[in-house]
């Protein structure tokens, strides 16, 4: 009875708290909101249980951190109002009390959290609500979201902060509580899933379910299954719910264990948490005489100025410094990240999984995130500065000191200052934290050459002033509001504002505050030209923070007059002279400043938003769409000279292109456009041509020519292009031209000769919002048409006289002819021996230059001075590749090889005819070359010259589904042979581990079939496992054999184009009858293998050998690209391998082809020696999602 | 020094009047502010140290308008607020000495002589390191008044200072603040009469918003001479009693009642004239036999 009514007043008590309704008003909005916002598509209807769920689930994490003063004030709000003597003195007992405060807080939230399904639900029913078709209503979807997620979510994290709350007699520690769940678990997690590779892991510690439920099973879904589907309560999920409510409820146990219903004798929030020391002090003092004397003050100087207002600065600073410090959140959890950081730093220091050589700027990467970004774990940091200001600002007034410290001789912006330049030391802390962290993580790893300058600038330069703008930003809302906790609720809705500004269609940076166009640090560039931008957007923000400064103290609350009428007057009060000169140069600022900026981005550059980018897409479409078919002539041979000024960001460029009719017809007019929209100019024809016209805005030009061009004529085009980087746009400046560290293809400055099909919006979402007609994002295989067409258009040779400045390299594709300097600029003059395909680099930089040879291929390699801790492994691979392909698919048609080192951020390489570019850090990979180990920059290279032969300038495949396969997909399977070659299977199987392990990664079942691959996942991982499996089944001097064939049958640019029928058609020609089946379902279907070894023993016969059985249980299942799944019938040829004790996979005891079929099996097999496991399909060949249980 | 107190009225929005048209003129000195709890004392204390705002009036110390001119009153002012709490993590010299830079002593030096001294007179020298969280209810409030005495202020608003002390500190306090009133302003707001009666050279009795009284106490006493008549009586005849008299006071003495009732004539009935002290004072300007009380308005 008496828990009834304190749970009854409780929830009274909170039901009357406008912060209670806010929070209710804030999660419908959420939800109704995104309800409108997100499009879906691919059949699956808006109410699926997908978006049930994931909003849901992504509205409890809102609610998580906006509600948790809810349970905190059912906690400890006693204690805090000093009530407590009032309550802890009635006979009510602990579990009375406890139990209902609790359970008034969990009903509120539970309540709460409720509004999630049912703004879901408005979202779809509520009159005025514009939707498409809807599934029909199933209240489960919503019922199960709600008491299987939802639910115990409310009760998990109403017990983690009830018991903060309780145990530290703070309402706002549930805060901590909320921020913990919030963060850690997930980070854990997610940790220890990449760590042991297993997802399942995720599932199982994920609390709030952003990673346990939305990425990882959801993400698996099939449309079929997100349309139907509901969340049940089974597998990994089931422990997960009993894990965290068996943790709450040990929590709550724990709580009601410790708590008592004594004064609080310390104020130390740890000591609550441990057994009690005698902390309680002797305070008592002799009572003294009572004198009569007279009393004698030291007569002290007081003074008041400038002087004594910074000192005064100086000490609300350290005071408030110290307050947070000594909280116990206030440097243990930036610390415990910096330490975990450490601790795991060979994690976390790698790049596909392969060591990288930490160098500062790799660390600080890894350190830094830009305030407003949520997906990193420093996010932390801006959360904590959310509380901390709160706590700092109310801070004299919850100490109950406010009408002393308010009465004082102390302006108000001093207090201010001070409050702000407390918090300032502490982001100074955190900063240092970080940097002993990453010092840390780089001494761990064994390199002793930390660069603390590069510490310093991106530490206490650029984060700390990020952070204290926004430190200042939550401080003058404080002020403003004068709620705490709606203050709270505020801070956090502009901070999602900060962090997700698309969703409130506000696109511009100047727009968003505390907003910068990002910067960026690599070893060849430097800071570049991204300093300048990140600078000058900072100083606009700075002078919005001195008018927001201004704001709060006019907003400052002193004494006892709160009204908002008093506020308004004392604000016109408060406008003294100096509050005026210092708003005026605010505001001055801010116009210069912002004028500037504004300057920048959006009259020296264009500004556009996404939707203005889609719209001239589509306008594109709609108003050149009618020349796709035109016949255009063919680019044959380019002619540029470039010249890079890096300093100042600016190339001029004259080219030539020579154009050839290759059609039958005579063509008789040019089209010629840029993709990137930079202008080209001066175009004039070797022939008499005329302007038709000139579109500026989506850049597209059409020449008709006086004498239409015969087939077989050619024609030369010049054009001027002058690209001149001005100031800096909405999105910083274009990383094009730079010192040391110039690159850019000729997609990005050149004109294009015909209608650029890819310049074509894909997503047939927005396809049909611009009303263009609906095509698949890949046209199909079956499409005849579509097939003449190729992946890429042009097949020209290319010569470049490069100029560049003195001290700079550059690099164009082809041999180097001649290189010279002229005044103090440094020429270089390429030439390619044979056409290239159609897409080039050109680079710049202060490269070292190391020469090798393989045969008559001069091998070239351009890189950063530093990173050279590859260039020996990238020889022998190019060397290795060079010789193997050659041998096994035919000669390499160019007499040189570039290998170059792109400036900018990039781990992988990419390849064009006869150059090979790599990313900053690739250099840095460090990978363990020993046998055990894995080359995987080896391979990478091996990959990229494997595109020699299977690349656009080689194999040009018609542009429909698969093209993917035959360019990725063979380059894959090629450097695996050589990677193979070169360190043996073991290195090789790691391979096909990394292939397969994203495959374990949570995703969707369903997919396309290889022939009709239409995503990457498919070409480069799906195409590789299945060439591998087809190399070890037919073996590969077959393999290779039939892929020798497609080269030499499918020459670049000839009709008909290949496609991967001609692949499959080659490789049915070597393969066996009995093997048609596996071509199939690698190829044909989207097929999977559920391959188990269930027993496995081993008897020792009387002749000595050993007799093995082996219960197997096999099924196959083939996949659609809905998710429907079907289960066929299997008879499939599967090795069966069995091993000694301590041997490795390449050394089988036995490794022979058995014949598995569906359902169980028992196989039995003799053996010499004796064994100690095996089973099926033990080199991974198939396709099987588990493939830890393929061997007993 | 003079602080006047002109017109200041203030209605709080809930309709509660809380002060109501209250001029007073205040001397170097201690000053008792006397009245029961409710009376509007804090107000006009708070209202004096710059945490609020009149709705009309003017006050002035000096030249200070303080009102309008609150950074100049802050930089003379002493302040101990009837309730405040104190940071339970701090160290009582730490806080002081925090509170002693807001306050201006900037001067290190000076500074710790200051907190020393201050620290010493409030007898709260050998805790100075332990945390405040640990002192009693009279160690709390005698370090509010050595934060209140920082930097000798010329203004000292004291409200209801004597509540949590214990008779010694009372006096000693007491004795601290009418030593400081001889060159600054002291107002003691107070319920307590004989905190008036023992040191202030004036006072004023204010109830319900309004100043029933100013006046010294010791001439307001004399001027009770021959007024006052006692009475002991049973608790039943009592009703009669305040019919036929002007009662001020009756209080229970074992079983019995002392009733105090103002007449300017010997009331007869068995009453004796007892000596006025300032009790009595108090008591027949609340009863509104004497002092300046004026008709509520009717609204």
């Amino acid at each position: 009875m008496k828990l009834w009514n304190i749970f009854r007043y409780e929830f009274a008590y909170q039901a009357g708290r406008i912060s209670t309704w806010l929070c209710l008003a804030v999660l419908l909005a959420f939800t109704i909101g995104m309800g409108q916002l997100i499009s879906t598509n691919d059949g699956v209807y808006p109410n699926n249980t997908l978006h049930i769920t994931a909003m849901t689930v992504i509205g409890g994490l809102i609610w998580l951190l906006m509600g948790a003063s809810i349970c905190g004030e059912a906690a400890a709000r006693d204690v805090q109002m000093r009530m407590h003597p009032l309550i802890y003195t009635t006979p009510v007992s602990k579990l009375n009390y406890l139990g209902g405060r609790f359970l008034a807080a969990f009903g509120v939230n539970a309540l709460l959290v409720l509004a999630l399904p049912v703004g879901l639900l408005l979202s779809f029913y509520l009159p005025g609500m514009e939707q498409d078709a809807l599934l029909p209503f199933r209240p489960w979807a919503y019922l199960s979201v709600f008491l299987i997620i939802a639910l115990p979510n409310a009760f998990v994290a109403t017990a983690l902060q009830f018991t903060f709350a309780v145990l530290s007699r703070q309402v706002m520690v549930s805060y901590m509580a909320s921020l913990l769940l919030a963060i850690f678990p997930q980070l854990i997690a997610v940790s220890a899933a990449n760590l042991f590779g297993n997802w399942d892991l995720v599932k199982l510690l994920d609390p709030v379910g952003v990673a346990g439920i939305v990425v990882n099973e959801l993400g698996t879904w099939t449309p079929t299954e997100k349309n139907t589907r509901l969340i049940t309560l089974e597998g990994m999920f089931l422990w997960n719910r009993v894990l965290w409510v068996s943790v709450a409820i040990g929590l709550l146990w724990l709580t009601y264990l410790r708590f008592s219903f004594t004064n609080p004798l310390t104020s130390s929030w740890w000591s609550r948490f441990k057994r009690r020391s005698n902390v309680q002090t002797n305070t008592y003092v002799q009572n003294p005489l009572v004198r009569q004397t007279a009393i004698t003050f030291p007569q002290v100087e007081r003074s008041f100025g400038f002087a004594t207002w910074f000192q005064q600065v100086l000490t609300i600073a350290w005071a408030s410094f110290k307050k947070i410090a000594r909280h116990p959140a206030g440097l243990t959890l930036v610390g415990a990240i910096a330490l975990a950081s450490v601790a795991f730093s060979d994690q976390i220091m790698t790049q596909f999984g392969i060591p990288l050589l930490p160098t500062t700027q790799q660390v600080v990467d890894y350190l830094t995130a830009p305030v407003s970004n949520v997906g990193t774990a420093w996010v932390v940091i801006p959360l904590l500065i959310m509380y901390f200001v709160g706590e700092l600002i109310w801070h004299e007034r919850e100490g109950g000191l406010s009408d002393v410290a308010d009465a004082a001789p102390v302006p108000e912006w001093v207090l201010l200052t001070g409050k702000l330049l407390g918090l300032g030391l502490i982001l100074v802390v955190w900063m240092a934290l970080l940097l002993a962290g990453g010092i840390g993580m780089q001494l761990v790893l064994g390199y002793d050459k930390p660069e603390i300058g590069l510490y310093v600038q991106t530490l206490f330069g650029i984060q700390l002033a990020d952070y204290l703008l926004f430190a200042l930003l939550a401080l003058v809302i404080h002020v403003v509001i004068n709620q705490k906790y709606i203050g709270y609720l505020v801070v956090l809705f502009v901070f999602s504002f900060m962090a997700f500004p698309s969703y409130f269609r506000v696109e511009h940076t100047m727009l968003v505050f505390g907003a910068d166009p990002g910067w960026w640090y690599t070893d060849m560039r430097g800071f570049g030209p991204s300093l300048g931008p990140w600078l000058w957007f900072k100083l606009y923000w700075a002078a919005w923070a001195l008018l927001l400064a201004v704001g709060a103290r006019l907003f400052w609350v002193r004494g006892r007059e709160q009204s908002l009428k008093y506020r308004i007057w004392l604000v016109q009060r408060r406008f003294t002279r100096s509050t005026t000169w210092v708003a005026m140069l605010g505001a001055g600022l801010l116009l210069t400043l912002g004028s500037f900026v504004f300057y920048n981005t959006n009259v020296l550059n264009d500004y556009l938003t996404v939707s203005d980018i889609m719209e001239r897409k589509a306008a594109y479409e709609l108003r050149y769409g009618q020349y796709r078919n035109t016949l255009q002539p063919q680019l044959t041979a380019t002619k540029l000279h470039v010249e890079l000024y890096p300093e100042q960001q600016e190339a001029r460029i004259q080219g030539t292109y020579t154009l050839v009719n290759k059609e039958t017809e005579p063509i008789d007019s040019i089209h010629v456009g840029s993709v990137s929209g930079i202008e080209f100019h001066g175009v004039v024809f070797n022939r008499p041509a005329a302007a038709v016209l000139i579109d500026k805005v989506l850049n597209h030009h059409i020449y008709a020519l006086k004498q239409p061009l015969q087939p077989g004529d050619s024609l030369q085009l010049n054009f001027v292009v002058h690209y001149n980087q001005h100031g800096f746009s909405n999105s910083g400046t274009n990383a094009l031209v730079m010192e040391n560290g110039t690159n850019f293809t000729n997609y990005d400055l050149l004109p294009t000769i015909g209608y650029q099909h890819h310049r074509e919006i894909d997503d047939a979402v927005l396809r049909k919002r611009h009303k263009l007609a609906a095509r698949p994002a890949l046209p199909s295989l079956c499409d005849r048409e579509a097939r003449k067409k190729p992946f890429s258009s042009a097949q020209t040779t290319l010569e470049t006289i490069v100029g560049t400045a003195k001290n700079e390299v550059a690099v164009a594709p082809g041999a180097l002819q001649q290189t010279w300097t002229k005044g103090d600029r440094h020429y270089f003059h390429y030439k390619t021996s044979a056409s290239i395909g159609s897409e080039y680099t050109i680079l710049s930089g202060s490269y070292a230059v190391q020469e090798s040879k393989w045969k008559d291929v001069a091998i070239t390699i351009y890189y950063h001075p530093e990173h050279n801790l590859n260039i020996a492994r990238m020889l022998e691979s190019v060397k290795s590749s060079l010789a193997y392909y050659s041998e096994q698919f035919g000669p390499y048609p160019y007499g040189n090889m570039n290998l170059v080192e792109r400036a900018g951020p990039g781990g992988g390489a990419t390849a064009d005819a006869g150059i090979i570019y790599y990313g900053e850090q690739y250099a840095l990979m460090n990978p363990d070359d020993s046998p055990d180990g894995f080359d995987l920059p080896y391979y990478i290279l091996a990959h990229e010259v494997g595109h020699q032969w299977w690349g656009v300038a080689r194999l040009t495949p018609a542009y429909v589904e698969g093209a993917g396969v035959l360019i990725e997909g063979l380059a894959v399977y090629s450097g695996m042979q050589v990677l193979e070659k070169g360190y043996g299977d073991n290195h090789l199987g790691k391979y096909v581990n990394y292939l397969h392990s994203t495959y374990e990664m949570p995703r969707s079942l369903a997919s396309a079939s290889l022939l009709r691959a239409n995503e990457a996942f498919l070409y480069y991982r799906k195409g590789g496992l299945a060439m591998h499996a087809l190399s070890k089944y037919i073996g590969k001097e077959k393999v290779n054999d039939a892929l020798r064939r497609l080269l030499q049958k499918r020459t670049s640019g000839e009709l008909p184009l290949p496609t991967t029928l001609d692949l499959y058609q080659q490789i049915q020609n070597v393969t066996p009858d009995s093997l048609n089946y596996l071509l199939h379902d690698l190829f044909k279907e989207n097929t999977y293998w559920r391959l188990k070894t269930e027993q496995f023993t081993a008897a020792q016969t009387k002749a000595g050998s050993w007799l093995v059985t082996m219960q197997v249980q096999a099924q196959k299942v083939i996949v659609d690209s809905t998710g429907q799944e079907k289960e066929v019938p299997m008879n499939d040829w599967l090795e069966v391998g069995i091993y000694e004790e301590g041997k490795e996979l390449n050394k089988p005891l036995y490794l022979k082809m058995h014949r598995i079929h569906s359902g169980k099996q028992t196989i039995t097999v003799r053996v010499p020696r004796k064994p100690d496991r095996g089973g099926v399909d033990p080199n991974h060949l198939m396709i099987d999602l588990r493939r830890d249980d393929n061997m007993n | 020094m003079t602080l006047q107190i002109t017109n200041i009225t203030k209605r709080y929005p809930n309709g509660v009047q809380a002060l109501r048209d209250v001029t007073l003129t205040i001397p170097n000195g201690m000053y008792g502010l006397l009245g029961p709890n409710g009376a509007g004392k804090s107000t006009l204390m708070r209202t004096l140290a710059t945490l609020q705002e009149p709705d009309m009036g003017s006050i002035y110390l000096d030249g200070i308008d303080v009102l309008n001119q609150k950074e100049e009153v802050r930089q003379t002012l002493g302040y101990l607020p009837q309730e405040f709490g104190i940071y339970p993590k701090a160290r009582a010299e730490d806080l002081l000495d925090y509170f002693a830079v807001l306050k201006g002593i900037t001067n290190r030096a000076s500074r710790r002589e200051v907190v020393e001294a201050l620290l010493k007179q409030t007898n709260l020298w050998d805790v100075r390191r332990q945390k405040l969280g640990g002192f009693s209810g009279g160690m709390k409030q005698r370090f509010g008044v050595a934060v209140a005495l920082l930097g000798n202020p010329k203004l000292m608003i004291v409200d209801e200072p004597t509540a949590g002390l214990d008779p010694a500190e009372r006096v000693r306090f007491l004795n601290l603040l009418s030593e400081l009133g001889e060159n600054s302003v002291v107002i003691l707001s107070t319920h307590i009469v004989e905190d008036v009666s023992e040191l202030c050279t004036r006072m004023a009795i204010i109830n319900k918003g309004q100043i029933l009284q100013e006046a010294e106490p010791l001439k307001a006493v004399a001027g009770l001479q021959g007024r006052i008549w006692r009475r002991i009586v049973e608790k039943r005849v009592l009703p009669q009693l305040e019919q036929d008299h002007k009662v001020i006071s009756t209080k229970l003495l074992s079983g019995r009642t002392v009733v105090h009732v103002y007449s300017e004539v010997d009331p007869g009935n068995g009453f004796e004239e007892v000596a006025p002290d300032l009790e009595d004072v108090y008591f027949t300007t609340m009863a509104g036999h004497i002092g300046n009380i004026k008709p509520e308005v009717a609204l």
